[in-house]
């Protein structure tokens, strides 16, 4: 069991960095695209490469980011009858989830669509549009994005299994960062309570020297 | 027993799926499992072709190539950078004091920050959270009643589920086979309509109990001139300068130009106006605004500027939802780095919220995939069919038992769920009793917003209950001991809203002017009688004539074609050739 748990801790840390990695083609794909739409709309240019890039983007990071997304319970359920139950039983059902419902559906997709990735790749298949990009890496990230999703999927199985066996800790409330939302309410706490006092000072400076019209809070 | 599974595995299977989703592992995988499972049941019986799943992969290939979802991790990474680049806080600050003196200014100022919060940030969590630890205390601490406080904020949170830019809008289009223009056209008056009977509902409460909603009393008032004077008279003036030179503008312009061209146009000329004077006012140092009317100014164009940007570009067909969401993102990092609050950490925070989000929701899309594929292979869609087309009543009873069958799923299931799930069954048979599907789909939205504010579970509630004080508290404004909001008094307050909501989705049902009637439809009526009868024909009905090949341009050469002939849409030719304006006209629809 300690070694199966070793594997987990490996597997957490290379989705862990794909993840920190990954998120950054969203930033990419956000500005690729905003400079598709300036080019296409200012100076009457567009290049099907650019335009292909984007989705190429978009399948990456969803593909790329799932195994990060399980990692971080980011995949939603409907817990209204299972958080009723024990921990316990929870982890169980999550057992039972991963072995009979991920993983073949991970096989399946992998096992269908890596064909059609060795065939386009082979025949070096190209888009329909002139210009266009390059086929097979796109399809590989199906297979891709799966497997590293399997492989989240075997690590969060060995996790839940040691903590049914008293050997690790509950892995679905992970030590992690607060939520954006958590940090959110805190930034606004934060700044609320201050600006109250700095607002009824600001007022009382006003009113005592002369308008200074200042538009905006700092 | 096979003989009966062979008649009845549609039926089977869709009670398959409940007790799958209801076990309780994730949705996206309990989805797939389900047609997974069923698809090798049925081909060991014999009823289903072997070869059922290998139409997987190309679907799947389908679903990267899918230009319109590229809009939501455009749209969520947007929101997630405005909801922490204290806009909201401003704007909350300021239109409280804006409102404040009036009876129910809080909550009116509530329900008019939440609307213009939808059209930018569009995330319920950030709107509720915002106005839950701003308005909410303000509220408390003046004596609103905390029903009324708790439901207004909750509610008007979840406008962002039915004001554009919205991402359920974008799922809906998606699976529905419409354009994103057209739901966000469609859902613009209901948007604004339900801002409307929200603000009445505060009104009728001030008018029947004065002291659920007392006005801000004097101390309160922070924005005011030297001489103490609250400074109104000139927001007025700056008001009406705004309002007139916009009108001015658009009586200039030829009276061909289409009719929602003409009011973003001149809302933007209004704005611009209004924003120009306060500057010089600033910057010259006139001294003739006062505090209120610049305060007002500075804080209301940039959210302004940046729904111009997104909303206005899409609705005038320059921009497709996409594009606008890629421009209103860069929009937003421009807002949050001038008001100096991005940081690596914001962005790395913002981008992995989206990619994560990004991954549940198409993964759901993947597994919803594989479900329909044997769903459709034991004749499903046809069973629904003859399910929903033998109720009495036709197109309103159809209607009718729908929407009581997504309120009621709308308790236990999100909307990306109900959305991926529910609309690909009901979209083919709300077309053939010839429903129109733009209608549909607003009608669909309206209903899944109220699933954020259903006690017990909705999202907003949730959200608003982590905010609100849980404990009795000394306000150190009043120094006044003030007690804790109990979640009984939350989710009461919610009460009246779902009610509201349930009047809306009446509403929409029996106008359906309020959605196909909206922007699209003005225009018709100016341009000249050729084509009012030319152009409903292919619009409203939304059918064969119109989508292949707005289907085809979908892909990548959308943006070619857009390019050739936007750009030229505007004015000069329409005036000579009403023809020729129709076409453009019709490509514009399209492009949307």
């Amino acid at each position: 069991m300690e070694g199966l748990l070793k594997l987990s801790r490996r597997i957490d840390a290379l989705t862990e960095r794909i993840g920190a990695l990954v998120l950054w083609l969203v930033l990419a794909a956000v500005l690729i695209s905003a400079a598709n739409a300036v080019a296409r709309k200012v100076f009457d240019i567009g290049s099907n490469a650019f335009l292909e890039i984007q989705w190429y983007l978009f399948a990456a990071i969803f593909l790329l980011g799932a195994g990060y997304t399980m990692l971080r319970q980011g995949h939603v359920k409907i817990d209204v009858i299972l958080g009723r139950f024990s921990k316990r039983t929870q982890i169980k059902v999550e057992i039972f989830g991963i072995v009979c419902f991920l993983f073949p559906f991970v096989i399946q997709v992998i096992r269908l669509v890596w064909p059609i990735v060795v065939q386009a790749y082979a025949s070096g298949e190209l888009s329909e549009n002139a210009g266009g990009l390059l086929r097979w890496p796109v399809y590989a990230l199906i297979p891709t994005g799966f497997a590293l999703l399997g492989l989240q999927g075997v690590s969060e199985l060995i996790k839940r299994i040691g903590f049914l066996m008293g050997r690790c800790d509950d892995p679905t409330h992970p030590v992690q960062q607060e939520s954006a939302e958590e940090e959110l309410a805190e930034e606004i706490r934060r700044r609320q309570v201050a600006p109250e006092v700095v607002g009824m000072v600001e007022a009382a400076d006003d009113l005592a020297n002369d308008a200074r019209g200042r538009g905006q809070r700092p | 027993m096979i003989e009966f599974l062979q008649a009845n595995l549609a039926p089977v299977m869709f009670a398959g799926l409940i007790v799958f989703l209801l076990l309780g592992y994730s949705v996206a995988f309990s989805l797939a499992a389900c047609g997974l499972f069923f698809g090798y049941f049925g081909v060991e019986l014999g009823l289903l072709p072997e070869s059922l799943l290998h139409a997987l992969p190309l679907r799947m290939i389908g679903i990267l190539k899918n230009d319109t979802l590229l809009a939501i991790p455009f749209f969520t990474f947007m929101g997630l950078i405005l909801e922490r680049s204290g806009m909201a806080e401003d704007l909350l600050d300021t239109v409280g004091q804006l409102f404040g003196p009036i009876r129910g200014g809080l909550a009116y100022a509530t329900v008019f920050v939440g609307a213009m919060l939808a059209a930018t940030t569009g995330v319920v969590a950030a709107s509720v959270i915002s106005m839950g630890l701003i308005s909410l205390p303000i509220m408390l601490r003046y004596g609103y009643d905390r029903r009324l406080a708790s439901g207004v904020i909750a509610a008007s949170g979840t406008l962002a589920q039915i004001i554009p830019p919205s991402l359920v809008l974008i799922v809906i289009a998606d699976q529905l086979g419409r354009s994103v223009g057209d739901l966000y056209a469609g859902a613009f008056i209901p948007g604004f309509v339900l801002t409307l009977l929200y603000a009445g509902w505060v009104l009728a409460v001030t008018l029947v109990k004065p002291a659920a909603a007392p006005a801000l009393p004097l101390e309160a008032r922070t924005i005011r001139e030297p001489d103490g004077s609250p400074g109104m008279r000139s927001v007025l003036v700056l008001f009406l300068l705004a309002v007139g030179g916009a009108v001015l503008f658009a009586q200039t312009r030829p009276a061909e130009t289409p009719k929602d061209e003409l009011i973003v146009v001149s809302m933007c000329v209004g704005i611009g106006i209004a924003f120009a004077l306060a500057v010089l006012n600033r910057v010259a140092k006139l001294h003739l605004l006062s505090r209120m009317a610049e305060r007002v100014t500075f804080v209301l164009i940039p959210p302004l500027a940046l729904i111009f940007l997104v909303l206005g570009t899409i609705f005038l067909g320059i921009a497709t939802p996409t594009e606008g969401g890629a421009m209103g993102a860069v929009g937003a990092l421009v807002m949050a780095s001038s008001r100096r609050r991005l940081s690596i950490k914001l962005m790395k925070q913002a981008m992995e919220a989206t990619m994560k989000l990004s991954s549940f929701v198409l993964f759901i899309l993947l597994g919803a995939t594989v479900f329909s594929l044997t769903f459709q292979g034991v004749d499903g869609p046809r069973w629904v069919e003859h399910l929903l087309t033998s109720l009495p009543g036709g197109q309103i009873g159809f209607l009718i038992v729908v929407n009581l069958l997504v309120f009621v799923l709308a308790f236990f299931l999100d909307f990306f769920e109900l959305a991926f799930i529910i609309i690909p069954l009901l979209g083919p048979v709300a077309e053939k009793m010839g429903v129109d599907l733009v209608w549909f789909g607003v009608v669909l939205a309206v209903n899944m917003q109220t699933s954020f504010m259903h006690p017990p579970f909705g999202f907003a509630l949730f959200y608003l209950r982590s905010v609100a004080p849980h404990q009795k508290h000394v306000d150190h404004v009043t120094k006044k001991e003030i007690a804790p909001v109990t979640t009984g008094q939350i989710y009461w307050g919610a009460v009246p809203f779902v009610v509201i909501q349930v009047i809306m989705i009446g509403l929409v049902i029996a106008f359906p002017a309020l959605v196909t009637g909206g922007l699209v439809k003005q225009q018709e009526v100016d341009l000249d009688t050729l084509q009012i009868e030319a152009a409903p024909s292919d619009y409203g009905s939304g059918d064969e004539a119109a989508r292949p090949p707005a289907q085809e341009a979908a892909p990548g050469d959308a943006g070619k074609e857009g390019a050739a002939t936007a750009p030229e849409a505007p004015n000069k030719e329409q005036e000579e050739d009403p023809a020729k304006a129709l076409l453009e006209e019709m490509a514009k629809e399209k492009k949307k």
